[in-house]
């Protein structure tokens, strides 16, 4: 893996749209080493010094190796533009489109593990380590430099939680959000042990769903694998009228299924958490305060 | 979005799935011509399960009882929803009813396919015979071969069955499905298999590559469509539209977003109307009010603010999303948590701003909590000036103000 600054990204449908383009210029005047962009029919244009290409493997040719590839294309070419960067050698590509297809997704997913691929997305706001590096569309203000770790799978709420840190004196090493959508190209499990590995993270906020299937993997696989301390921040405990809600999953209409494939348990939300005796906060505004004390622990 | 049965059936008929001659029904006068010969079923064409058990399957065998059996079922509401169709379909004699599903495992992320030996109306009271296979690689006939075998299918039936379920598969994968499913497969005594009920489930993602599907949903859709990821609630309750979130770089989807079409209004019972921005935050607000003792409304999540990109899109968005909640006249106080870059926060002020200044012109008063992150912006408090409005810098503070305004 490689998430330093100078480490190079390419974005594809960089003049896809005007959000596009502005995400492309954000990430660069933050400082993200952009070294070409990737539109079909655009090639030998330049945007204020970056220069875009019709075909990622031309642009591989032109500037070297890339690292990093950042996706923002429409969603029905998602799965194209990631395989395209895969064939040029990229391995890792953040997808900050959103709504794509779930079975675009597995085959996806199958071709990233074949080739050790790390996938980020999609329908995220993907990576930033502040001051360093933008791999996406954090707002950087809520960002400040620091050793929390934080991994989330929704864009706003990881900025509330930020702002929390930063407000409290606790910057970040990294936030990384996995993803909105249903079908994710990378887990949470992926990324706590990507951070309990990274020498600039000293603790880790997991950002979540009450209930979700994801998270209550994740617990399990911190209590067995994760060295560093962790604080869970948990949204969604307030269900009204029993239904639930969030994004977590594909909503599946037959109950049979859903029973047999999720062994859907709805009962205790949190105890995968208490299990694994993770602090889980109440409140965005009490993560601070666990980290305090699991850190005074330390 | 969900297929009624017939619409399922007709694309088993598409994948040579065995189904039973059926016939659609509009109005009770379209059973005198009728083309099956009776004994025939009559089904109600709801998205419900069970009904069986809530009298929306009937056997008749002339067609004097059919018109009578139909005109009750059309007038017979299941989990309120009445039928505007029927399913006429020829009656079968199983020995044996098996359950069959496709769908995806979002943890694992591969498919998985699902069968048990007791299908029918209980399969959910012997879920723990249900039996599971991941299709972990590229899909082969072996998969559902091993499915059938774990099911303790014997002889002819591996491989009638594992036929079956290789079809569904394909179904699932070249209509870009979240579930397939088959309950039951009717097994004749001369080991003859028919899809008797199936259900079919369209991913809302990728309606816009299969517009046979969209145009079964009946409304307007494409990746141009702003916006669809199906939420429990659009079904049940006051609800504006399918839409929620919005596809940031899809780039088919620029068209400006002009009318209410993708805002999405959830109705709770309490006084404090909620607007926000992402679900999860939208959960953590919502969190956060109860926490404190209020009692959310209702709430509008706007989604991403990206698509909002020409001067004062945002604002107009944001003007009509508190109209939304503020039509619901129980609510007192509307809490505005929308977190964003600065250049965004200008126009969400500058909406609160305008719309206040609309609501005291027509005597409504409704007081508004904003939470902003930067409130000592002097352009913030100059446009804002007298209105009804606190800024608050934290969510915690956000939840707080607005619960005590709500007493």
């Amino acid at each position: 893996m490689n998430l330093t600054p100078e480490s190079k990204v390419l974005v594809q449908g960089i003049t896809e749209s005007p959000a596009s383009t502005r995400t492309a210029l954000m990430m660069k005047a933050y400082g993200t080493n952009v070294v070409a962009g990737v539109s079909p029919g655009k090639g030998g244009r330049e945007l204020e010094g970056i220069p875009i290409f019709d075909l990622v493997e031309q642009a591989v040719a032109a500037v070297g190796n890339v690292d990093t590839a950042v996706i923002l294309v429409d969603r029905y070419s998602v799965l194209d533009a990631a395989q395209e960067a895969i064939a040029a050698g990229i391995r890792q590509i953040a997808i900050v489109t959103g709504g794509v297809p779930p079975l675009d997704m597995v085959r996806l997913v199958r071709k990233a593990e074949a080739t050790e691929t790390l996938l980020i997305g999609p329908n995220s706001p993907g990576i930033i380590v502040p001051d360093k590096l933008l791999l996406g569309t954090h707002p950087k203000e809520f960002y400040t430099p620091g050793s929390i770790g934080v991994i989330s799978r929704s864009s706003t709420l990881t900025y509330e939680i930020a702002l929390e840190l930063t407000g409290a004196g606790f910057g970040q090493s990294m936030a990384v959000c996995i993803g909105c959508d249903a079908i994710l190209g990378s887990s949470f499990m992926q990324w706590l042990q990507i951070l309990d590995e990274d020498d600039c993270t000293e603790a880790i906020v997991l950002v979540g769903e009450a209930g979700g299937w994801s998270e209550q993997a994740a617990a399990s696989y911190i209590a067995s694998a994760i060295d560093k301390p962790v604080v869970a921040y948990l949204a969604g405990h307030y269900v009204p009228k029993g239904q639930s809600l969030g994004h977590a999953g594909i909503l599946i209409s037959s109950r049979a299924a859903a029973q047999k494939a999720f062994g859907i348990k709805a009962q205790n939300k949190m105890a995968a958490f208490e299990e694994a005796e993770i602090p889980v906060a109440a409140r965005p505004s009490e993560v601070p305060k666990l980290l305090k004390k699991l850190l005074k622990k330390k | 979005m969900d297929l009624l049965e017939y619409q399922a059936k007709s694309l088993f008929r598409q994948m040579a799935i065995p189904i039973l001659p059926s016939q659609r029904i509009d109005n009770p006068a379209d059973l005198k011509g009728l083309k099956i010969p009776y004994p025939v079923v009559l089904k109600s064409q709801v998205r419900a399960g069970g009904r069986g058990r809530a009298g929306g399957i009937k056997f008749v065998e002339n067609t004097i009882d059919a018109v009578a059996a139909a005109q009750t079922i059309f007038n017979l509401p299941i989990e309120s929803e009445y039928p505007q169709v029927l399913l006429a379909e020829a009656k079968y004699n199983a020995d044996q009813e098996l359950y069959l599903a496709v769908l995806l495992d979002p943890v694992a992320r591969r498919p998985v396919l699902l069968g048990s030996r007791e299908g029918g109306m209980d399969v959910e009271g012997s879920i723990d015979k249900m039996q599971q296979v991941a299709v972990d690689q590229e899909f082969s006939p072996f998969y559902a071969r091993r499915l059938m075998l774990k099911m303790g299918l014997q002889g002819d039936l591996i491989q009638s069955v594992s036929a079956i379920v290789e079809k569904m598969y394909r179904l699932f994968v070249e209509k870009d499905l979240d579930l397939v499913e088959i309950n039951p497969l009717g097994i004749s005594p001369t080991g003859e298999v028919m899809a008797l009920d199936g259900k079919v489930s369209a991913n809302d993602d990728a309606l816009g590559r299969h517009p046979d599907l969209a145009a079964l949903s009946g409304k307007k859709q494409g990746s141009g469509f702003v916006g669809n990821r199906r939420n429990p609630y659009a079904e049940r309750h006051n609800s504006h539209s399918q839409a929620q979130h919005s596809p940031e770089f899809d780039a088919k989807s620029q068209s400006p977003i002009s009318n209410s079409e993708s805002l999405q209004l959830i109705e709770l019972d309490g006084n404090i109307g909620i607007l926000c921005n992402g679900m999860g935050l939208t959960m953590a607000t919502l969190d956060a009010v109860v926490h404190q003792g209020g009692k959310p409304a209702n709430f509008v999540n706007m989604g991403s603010l990206n698509p909002y990109d020409t001067a004062n899109a945002l604002r107009d968005r944001a003007e009509l999303a508190l109209e939304l909640v503020a039509q619901n006249k129980n609510v007192k106080v509307i809490l505005v948590n929308i977190l964003a870059r600065a250049s965004k926060t200008d126009e969400i002020t500058a909406a609160v701003a305008g719309y206040l200044e609309r609501k005291a012109r027509a005597n409504r008063h409704i007081q508004v909590v904003l939470r902003l992150v930067e409130i000592d912006s002097d352009a913030v408090k100059k446009r804002l000036g007298e209105l009804p409005v606190q800024l608050v810098s934290s969510l915690d503070r956000a939840a707080a103000a607005s619960v005590a305004s709500a007493k």
